[in-house]
């Protein structure tokens, strides 16, 4: 139980996945990134919807998350697709400098033709993934790992077995030397006493606090009545009834172990141990920060079901449900539906998904790959110009 | 309400207390009106009239609880009571209210 079988990374990082990734870096370039992956054995795609026009903090975040996700771990090389030659050409530079393999081409530098571009990159595309193949697994100690700890569509027995499953989990990869991540702001609101608590510095514990209360102030000021957004109308059909009770339910994701941080978003943690990361409560976009904040690997509980993966890092959907257990075979990667009722001991099966985790970090597929369903959404900020 | 303790401690109970001073429980099947649940607590196992039927994973009120009393998950508030509420109720947005996110 003490490591896995990743890939070795030139920094130091080591990968539970090795895919070519094709990264449109803008919106014009979605169609044709698509394109060029589907015709590419292991690709994943991510397409960034904007562009120029973005400013300030959306800027900031969009390039962080370009970056960030070309030189993710689980990528052994990445194939930049682009509009503008300049803007792509110091993407390209940054992610090279990084030690990551990577080749880049513009809509402007085929002549404006998008089947040129395709041509072009299938080609590029498919020398980077032929050269990738070569390297193979090699173990790894657990504290390679940062884990992002996500829940969505979340009922009680999220909160009562999923969530203290990955608890345990959390506590494993911490005490291990990993890191592990909890984000989804306002799903600490009426829970952030007992965060705080956890703090590693007071400062933090303020941190802390500061963040749930702006989070809050925010739904505040636009008129949001929180019973209906947040319990969502699928959380309340399920039978959560405040904003308090989901967020005690999902704080219990990040076990016992000291806060060492609040980070922003998709930064990545400074140091080993647990952190928490001040971000959407949405699971595409609150994953995706975990993603660009280098998780290799993705812990998801839920009630009544949640498809969504994260394109990058493998993705473990767990759910305590019953009834979700038995309808949902080919999306739940994890049934902790024996310890909801009472057939085996949270223990046991927190023993039983940290042995899943390594599992899939080693190379088992989780529902979400065999099917597909990866995709990656940058939050964003503000206004574009 | 008082809750007696039940005669057979049951390994699958009908519905969970999480901490000794809340004042709802998870039910941990769909449950109809007119049952006796058999109720997990931390060390016992108590029984409980439910007085309309509750869905699975919802919560029934494990006592009394009056307008604008506490309501207790975890051992923490989820919520205030709008209404009095008999123990055996379901208790749900329809008489719990979220006390965060308002001016």
């Amino acid at each position: 139980m003490a490591e896995f079988l990743g890939y070795h990374r030139a920094d130091g990082r080591v990968g539970v996945r090795n895919v070519l990734l094709v990264l449109s870096t803008g919106g014009l370039t979605g169609p044709t990134a698509r394109r060029i992956a589907s015709s590419i054995a292991g690709a994943a795609v991510v397409s960034m919807p904007y562009g120029v026009g973005l400013m300030g903090r959306d800027q900031q975040v969009t390039q962080a998350a370009i970056v960030g996700l070309a030189c993710h771990p689980n990528v052994g090389a990445t194939l930049l697709i682009g509009d503008n030659p300049k803007m792509t050409a110091e993407i390209a530079a940054v992610v090279a400098a990084r030690g990551q393999s990577c080749a880049a081409l513009t809509m402007d530098g085929c002549g404006h033709d998008a089947v040129t571009l395709t041509e072009r990159g299938l080609r590029a595309g498919a020398r980077l993934a032929r050269d990738i193949s070569g390297l193979r697994r090699a173990p790894a100690a657990l504290s390679a790992l940062t884990v992002g700890l996500e829940c969505g569509r979340s009922d009680p027995s999220s909160g009562l077995v999923a969530n203290p499953l990955l608890g345990l989990v959390s506590d494993a990869i911490v005490d291990a030397g990993g890191r592990s991540i909890i984000g989804e702001t306002m799903e600490w609101l009426g829970a952030e006493h007992l965060l705080a608590r956890r703090a590693r510095t007071p400062k933090v514990a303020d941190d802390i606090r500061a963040a749930v209360i702006a989070r809050e102030q925010l739904a505040i000021a636009a008129g949001v009545d929180l019973t209906g957004s947040n319990p969502s109308p699928t959380n309340i059909a399920a039978g959560l009834s405040s904003i308090e009770e989901k967020s005690l339910g999902n704080i219990a994701k990040s076990g016992t172990r000291p806060i060492e941080g609040l980070i922003g978003y998709g930064e990545t943690p400074p140091g080993p141990g647990l952190w928490v990361m001040d971000a959407p409560a949405y699971a595409p976009e609150s994953v995706t920060g975990f993603v660009m904040a280098g998780a290799q690997l993705i812990l998801f509980t839920t009630g009544v079901g949640n498809s969504y993966v994260s394109a990058l890092a493998p993705t473990l959907k767990v759910s305590a449900n019953p009834e979700t257990c038995g309808a949902l075979g080919e999306q739940l990667d994890f049934d902790a539906s024996a310890a909801f009722l009472g057939r085996a001991s949270l223990d046991e099966q927190g023993v039983q998904l940290h042995r899943a985790l390594i599992d899939v970090a080693s190379g088992q597929m989780t529902w979400g790959e065999v099917l597909k369903e990866g995709d990656e959404v940058v939050s964003r900020f503000s206004p574009a110009l | 309400m008082m809750m007696a303790p039940a005669p057979n401690r049951d390994a699958s109970a009908d519905a969970i207390q999480l901490s000794s001073e809340d004042n709802v429980a998870t039910v941990l099947r769909a449950v109809n009106a007119g049952e006796t649940l058999s109720i997990r607590t931390g060390t016992t196992q108590e029984s409980l009239l439910a007085r309309e039927a509750i869905p699975l994973c919802h919560k029934v009120s494990l006592r009394s609880i009056a307008p604008g009393a506490a309501i207790l998950k975890y051992g923490e508030t989820i919520g205030a009571a709008t209404t009095a509420i008999a123990a055996g109720t379901h208790v749900h947005i329809h008489n719990l209210q979220s006390q965060r996110g308002r001016r």
